[in-house]
């Protein structure tokens, strides 16, 4: 039996010839090569992903794995060459996330977390987070530590979870060392397409551009969205380290607030934590070139060091620890393990700044992760943040297709939009506001955050309501 | 013959009233007021398919009454299970959409599979609707037709032919609506449905509906609604009941 239908997978620019491809019912029609192309040199795509980092590839996994989209051609722009994988018995990457629940559902549900749980990653069952003005401190942890505050997994092994499921999918086409040189979307063509070309010429048309080409996405600069920026003039260090003999299960996240930034110690196993230190440009590249010896020094400094004390906010949080009635011992400062070593070559740098465009959404165009929203280390939100975006994005998406809207309909994708900015402004304001109010040492201002973060320790409702926030 | 009437009330404005003075026979022929209605829309014809101009509570529409068709049709049990959840959903249905108007609720629901015709009245919004289908949804050329003709006439020569009628956001310019839903029956086939969204005929519909919408919002354009012409679910019930 013969069936007519209509393929536009060749098709590419506005008022070109439609092919009608007819095909035996039986035969699959999923790998999709454009059987018939009127024009060479544009290949016809749904979708296309613009970067092939953390949120991008996840996002590809995640369109390959919906039953609504399964009928969608999606492909993968990357800019670099072909992942190389991830050696799970290798030595521990310096670029780890913690990445909270709701990410690991994301993970779940497109069969990446089993891949995760077979090489390594590391539960956090307690977060403690303490400052150096003062006495102030906040531990989190489910009930009887019953449950996981985070996992501390490398960026790589993530990537490789992913790349799996990208390709055992058949809809999903990857394209490496593709760097896009410019970008026109319907608005200004008219057409009904978004188009793009790369810098090796080559160039593709497609329903809906997706921009997840991080901080200087050129997506976004073609949507001609309004951006908000602001430049820290901090950077993160990051390290793998080895710890000392004091550390038992090494289960604990540890993270202190110091005039220049917060120091932060991820565990990564028993013996071994990825650091995360943001501090002043100058300081971090000193840091980064420090010998060993030294370098391990000056970090043991950083979690131990008694900073200028405010003599008052210590008061008042001991009197407010007595209002309710804590005893001493329930509410001390653990010390985080001696940190004894740090790998050769794992020290590296990066820049931090605060980044949010006005806009996710245009016609035929619609933004991911870093590319919309960039934030402070501080809370660990960045990265699940562009996963949330990709939950939100995926089921905004198959809801519209299954309404018969064109996917890159705005009507319906400014409904992605409203999701993701009511859950991405309230945190990205609180993570940027808890870095406003730790980078002073003006006493005022320490004694009411000191007050504030213990009125949280000592008010679980509140401190619940934060876990929540943050852990999804 | 049987036809399933799908009359819920969704949030928007969905369902209906029967004018009694203008029931009984109707024929192809148009008259005076039916042609103000016809040119009042078509006025609105180039601006049709604009997401952000005159017709843009009518785009907006799309997000209930596409899912409410669509559900509506599936739980018919008409629909091949492996398609449901699939974009596929609607493959293989013969509707009819009557009062089509631009095409914005035909093409969405060719894009689910289906087949659709789509009849109106008014000459200027078929051709701009012919025109966005072959400019710009060029995919759905297979699966939509679009046609000038009065509904009686079509119904003569698509007799018990369709699986589903849509008439939405039609029978509040309608005057003899006893005529127009008959000759919808009359293309259905037996066991098929038929789908009807309008303005209900009742206060706060006409407050929210015709007073701040036309003339204090401005969502839609003046003149677009009146009282006279609205009916309510229970009326529309009513002509089904009698036309089986």
């Amino acid at each position: 039996m013969l069936s007519l239908f209509l393929h536009n997978g060749g098709a590419a620019s506005k008022g070109q010839l439609r092919c009608v491809v007819a095909r035996l019912l039986s035969t699959t029609a999923t790998t999709n090569a454009p059987t018939t192309t009127t024009t060479p040199g544009s290949e016809h795509f749904d979708i296309i992903i613009g970067g092939g980092g953390l949120v991008g590839t996840t996002l590809a996994a995640a369109l390959a794995k919906n039953d609504t989209l399964a009928d969608k051609r999606v492909l993968l722009l990357e800019g670099a060459g072909e992942f190389k994988g991830f050696d799970a018995s290798g030595p521990y990457q310096n670029r780890v996330s913690a990445i909270n629940r709701n990410s690991i559902e994301l993970f779940k549900s497109i069969g990446a977390w089993s891949h995760i749980e077979a090489a390594r990653y590391k539960p956090v069952k307690q977060m403690q987070v303490w400052e150096s003005n003062s006495d102030a401190l906040i531990q989190f942890q489910h009930d009887n530590f019953a449950s996981d505050v985070a996992c501390i997994i490398e960026n790589d092994l993530i990537l490789d979870a992913v790349y799996a499921r990208v390709r055992e999918a058949a809809n999903v086409q990857i394209l490496n060392k593709a760097r896009i040189e410019c970008v026109r979307l319907p608005k200004d063509t008219s057409g009904s397409h978004s188009e793009l070309q790369l810098q090796d010429g080559r160039s593709f048309s497609c329903e809906l551009l997706i921009g997840a080409d991080g901080a200087n996405s050129i997506v976004r600069k073609e949507m001609g969205v309004d951006v908000f920026s602001m430049n820290y003039d901090r950077m993160g260090l990051v390290a793998t380290l080895e710890l000392g003999d004091d550390v038992c299960d090494n289960s604990v996240a540890w993270q202190r607030f110091l005039p220049n930034g917060p120091v932060a110690l991820l565990p990564l196993n028993e013996k071994l934590s990825s650091l995360v230190w943001s501090t002043t440009v100058s300081q971090a590249k000193h840091l980064k070139d420090l010998p060993p010896a030294e370098f391990v020094d000056a970090l043991n400094e950083a979690f131990c060091r008694q900073y200028a004390r405010v003599e008052l906010a210590d008061k008042a949080v001991q009197a407010l620890n007595s209002f309710f009635g804590q005893q001493a011992t329930q509410n001390q400062l653990q010390y985080p393990p001696r940190v004894c070593a740090v790998k050769d070559g794992s020290r590296a740098t990066f820049p931090l700044g605060f980044l949010h465009a006005s806009s996710y959404v245009c016609s035929g165009a619609a933004l991911v992760g870093d590319a919309a929203h960039r934030v402070h280390p501080l809370a660990g939100q960045g990265v699940n943040l562009g996963f949330s975006d990709v939950r939100y994005l995926v089921e905004s998406l198959a809801a519209g297709a299954y309404a018969g809207f064109k996917l890159g309909d705005k009507q319906h994708l400014i409904k992605y939009e409203r999701k993701c900015l009511a859950k991405n402004v309230p945190i990205m304001l609180g993570v940027h506001g808890l870095h406003a109010l730790y980078s002073t040492e003006f006493s005022p201002v320490v004694l009411l955050r000191s007050l504030g973060v213990q009125l949280t320790q000592n008010l679980p409702p509140i401190k619940n309501l934060f876990m929540k926030g943050a852990m999804g | 013959m049987i036809a399933d009437y799908k009359l819920r009330q969704t949030l928007a404005n969905v369902l209906a009233r029967c004018n009694s003075s203008s029931s009984g026979g109707g024929g192809a022929t148009i008259d005076a007021d039916t042609k103000r209605e016809v040119q009042h829309h078509e006025n609105h014809a180039a601006d049709w398919w604009n997401q952000n101009g005159s017709m843009e509570a009518l785009h907006a529409l799309n997000e209930i009454r596409v899912p409410f068709i669509r559900d509506g049709i599936v739980a018919r049990g008409n629909v091949k299970p492996h398609y449901v959840n699939t974009t596929k959903v609607l493959k293989g249905q013969r509707l009819l959409e009557v009062g089509c108007g631009g095409g914005l609720l035909t093409e969405q629901l060719a894009r689910l599979g289906a087949q659709v015709t789509g009849i109106d009245l008014a000459e200027k919004l078929i051709a701009a609707a012919r025109d966005h289908l072959t400019e710009l949804s060029p995919e759905l050329c297979s699966n939509v037709k679009y046609k000038m003709e009065p509904v009686d006439q079509h119904a003569k020569s698509n007799c018990e032919r369709y699986d589903a009628v849509i008439v939405s956001e039609v029978l509040e310019h309608v005057d003899d609506k006893v005529a127009l839903l008959e000759a919808c029956v009359r293309s259905l086939r037996p066991g098929g449905s038929i789908f009807i969204t309008t303005l209900n005929k009742t206060l706060p519909m006409w407050v929210a509906g015709v007073v701040l919408s036309e003339y204090v919002l401005n969502l839609v354009p003046k003149g677009t609604h009146h009282w006279e012409k609205m009916i309510s679910p229970l009326d529309v019930q009513r002509i089904l009941d009698t036309s089986k």
